[in-house]
């Protein structure tokens, strides 16, 4: 039997029985279009969730904050461990760490010609900061051998005001600041010390680079050489009894700050070895398997460790639920629309039984017989799935007007890139049509294998 | 000359419950090629059954049937399709046509499940359809067509495929007298033209004086058989 005919003669018997042909195509659209808007919905949400945080910084680093990890009991996790110059050592050790760094975080008021501030500066291994990912916008990074050479974030410039055009009654405009203003310019520190909070010292720090807007969590930082930004912090924290990381929060985010207990550490002895101790340790890893792998590493070590990675795995989880529940319900409907195939086919069987017989006797083959039954009803799975794929971009594209408005201004502050809800990428609308013709095709076994089964005299002494 | 159709002791039996039912009694019959052979028998007797048996519809419960050298007993189900294609037209009483295949369709099926392709079908199709004298209801469904028209494309169905043996069961039994003479003869002419060899059932004497042999059964078992000398055309 050629295909042609096959499909024209399959085509032909379901539409003899229009309404019901129709009612089981139905089945096959509502559980195609609930799964296929319910997957879209999940990856919309990871996409939207990933361009987002990509957004706030890179998936390969990972950050070590000093203090405990403390789990839900308010527990410490693992020992206390300390960010010294052996932590890095034995953190550049691990496998798949590209590259590291130790962290000091100062805070300091600033001068930028007329214009006043406060800024926040990290010292780091300037030869570690191509490495971790230190992409420039405008100018260089610092070299090793040069002192006080810094880059700076593209928002720093957003922490200046120019004080004296304000009290002459202009509009502060932080919009039409411009980033490279603070290139090849001297930034003037004044910092005070903190036990005696008159005494002062003037740094002078020059922009050589102005990092560029992929990672918004260096975009409000000034970085420089770890060696001149311990000098500034040596001067501050001089004659102060405390452990220096403790009176410096880090800066970003606040949240995971809060998470940092200086108590847990506090009235132990050994604080004045520990004032030298780091801010926090940046490393770098290849890919984003292995960032969770370390991070999660260094957290069971008691190391206060973090990637924006780990924020995603959280929304990766949650996302991937979401999805199961939601393409769970589709399944069910899925698989009753199944069930509603092999009814329908089992009912045509019953009509059609002395027909079955009849092309029987002049010359059907089993074959011919079950590929009949079974295209009719791949036939329907593939009727219901395109519509059913058809009615799912229409909703899909219904739910992205309609969260979009909601979630642009939530979600991406400033981007102007467009937030999908709902994505339906190729690979699920193909899935999604192809999955609908399998089962109409599961559907038919067993009918057809009951048309095969007819007896040619048996049918057509049918009456 | 070696007989195209032959059976050998055929039984059949039903089971009914607990009751055993023999239906054919050991038939033997050999049909040559070219021959027309008419099963002449009271309703009940058992021809339908012979005639479904000898065509491989139905399996014997004893005995063989040996179509052009081919013991149906040895085909498999799956391969008696193609056998009945390539070896056997059928015609029956109540017409059996497809309801929603025109009468052109319904003619050319056969030659659908043989995969020739539609232009080759509708080419075979109309000139046999021509030559039933349906040439002008070639678009006509079943029920848009008399007994006697059904009937023509049941024939045309059956001989679309140039098959060997032509198996007609009571074809002209819900037909009226002017109409059976009219299909009978166009049965047996083509038959005769085509050199096919026809086994025609029918509880009829007059039909069954349109063969070249009338073998008569009774309960089962052929009691008589007699050449007709001179066939009605
Ligand atoms: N599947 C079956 N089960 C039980 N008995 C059957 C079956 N098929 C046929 N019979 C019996 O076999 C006998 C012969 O039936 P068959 O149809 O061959 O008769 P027939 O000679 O063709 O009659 P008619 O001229 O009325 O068509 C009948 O008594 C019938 O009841
Ligand atoms: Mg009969």
């Amino acid at each position: 039997m050629l295909k042609r005919d096959l499909l024209l003669m399959a085509n032909r018997n379901l539409w003899r029985r229009r309404a019901r042909t129709i009612l089981t195509c139905l089945g096959v659209l509502i559980g195609t279009t609930s799964i296929v808007v319910m997957l879209s919905l999940g990856i919309g949400l990871k996409q939207g969730m990933e361009q987002t945080m990509a957004q706030w910084g890179s998936l390969e680093i990972v950050r070590i904050h000093a203090g405990m990890q403390f789990d839900r009991e308010g527990n410490p996790i693992g020992e206390e461990q300390r960010l010294n110059d052996g932590t890095v050592a034995e953190i550049k050790a691990i496998p798949g760490v590209v590259a590291v760094s130790p962290i000091y975080n100062v805070h300091s008021e600033a001068t930028l010609g007329r214009k006043r501030g406060h800024i926040s500066l990290v010292g780091m291994d300037i030869k570690a900061m191509a490495e971790l990912e230190f992409t420039l916008a405008h100018g260089r990074l610092p070299k090793p051998e040069e002192r006080f050479t810094v880059v700076a974030g593209y928002q720093v410039i957003n922490n200046f005001m120019d004080e004296r055009a304000m009290r002459g009654g202009m509009p502060f405009n932080p919009a039409a600041q411009d980033p490279t203003e603070l290139l090849d310019r001297r930034i003037r520190l004044t910092m005070h010390n903190q036990a005696d909070h008159e005494k002062k010292q003037t740094f002078n720090v020059y922009v050589v680079g102005i990092l560029d807007e992929q990672n918004m969590e260096r975009a409000w930082e000034v970085y420089g050489s770890i060696a001149d930004i311990k000098r500034m912090r040596d001067f501050m924290l001089e004659g102060t009894e405390q452990q220096g990381n403790m009176l410096l929060p880090s800066p970003f985010p606040a949240a995971r700050a809060m998470a940092v207990r200086p108590s847990a550490s506090a009235g132990r002895g050994g604080r004045d070895d520990r004032r030298d101790d780091y801010d926090s340790i940046l490393l770098r890893t290849n890919d984003l398997a292995d960032t969770k792998r370390i991070s999660a590493a260094l957290r069971e070590q008691g190391f206060n460790a973090w990637s924006i990675a780990d924020d995603l795995e959280g929304i990766e989880h949650t996302s991937r639920i979401i999805q199961a529940i939601l393409g769970g319900i589709g399944s069910i409907t899925l698989f009753v629309a199944a069930l509603g195939i092999t009814n329908t086919m089992i009912m045509s069987i019953y009509e059609r039984t002395r027909e079955i017989g009849i092309i029987k006797v002049i010359g059907a083959s089993f074959g011919d017989v079950r590929a009949l039954f079974l295209t009719e009803a791949s036939l329907i799975g593939l009727f219901g799935g395109m519509l059913g794929l058809g009615l799912s971009y229409g909703i899909s594209a219904i739910v992205d007007r309609i969260g979009s408005s909601y979630m642009l201004q939530g979600m991406l502050m400033g981007s102007g890139e467009a937030v999908y809800i709902s994505v339906i990428p190729p690979w699920l609308a193909l899935f999604a049509v192809g999955f609908a013709v399998l089962i109409g095709l599961g559907s038919g076994l067993y009918p057809a294998n009951r048309a095969i089964r007819l007896s040619p005299i048996v049918a057509m002494r049918n009456e | 000359m070696k007989p195209i159709l032959q059976a050998a002791d055929v039984l059949k039996k039903y089971r009914l419950g607990s009751q055993v039912v023999s239906v054919l009694n050991g038939i033997t019959l050999g049909v040559f090629p070219g021959e027309i052979v008419a099963i002449l028998g009271t309703s009940g007797c058992g021809k339908t059954t012979f005639l479904n048996i000898a065509a491989g519809l139905e399996r014997p419960t004893g005995g063989d049937i040996v179509i052009n050298g081919h013991n149906l007993n040895k085909i498999s189900e799956q391969n008696m399709a193609a056998f009945r294609r390539r070896y056997i037209g059928f015609v029956f009483q109540l017409y059996n046509l497809i309801p929603s295949l025109t009468a052109l369709e319904n003619a050319t099926l056969p030659l659908v499940f043989e995969g020739i392709p539609p232009a080759q079908r509708e080419k075979r199709g109309r000139v046999l359809l021509q030559k039933m004298g349906l040439g002008d209801r070639l678009g006509h469904k079943p029920n848009e067509l008399s007994g006697g028209q059904r009937q023509r494309v049941s024939l045309a169905r059956a001989m679309i495929n140039n098959p060997r043996i032509i198996f007609a069961d009571e074809p002209t039994g819900n037909l009226d007298s002017r109409t059976t003479e009219e299909i009978l003869r166009l049965l047996i002419s083509s038959v005769r033209e085509m050199k096919q060899t026809l086994l025609l059932v029918t509880h009829d004497l007059d039909v069954a004086a349109y063969g070249d042999r009338i073998v008569e059964m009774v309960d089962g078992s052929i009691v008589r058989e007699r050449t007709v000398s001179v066939p009605l055309k």
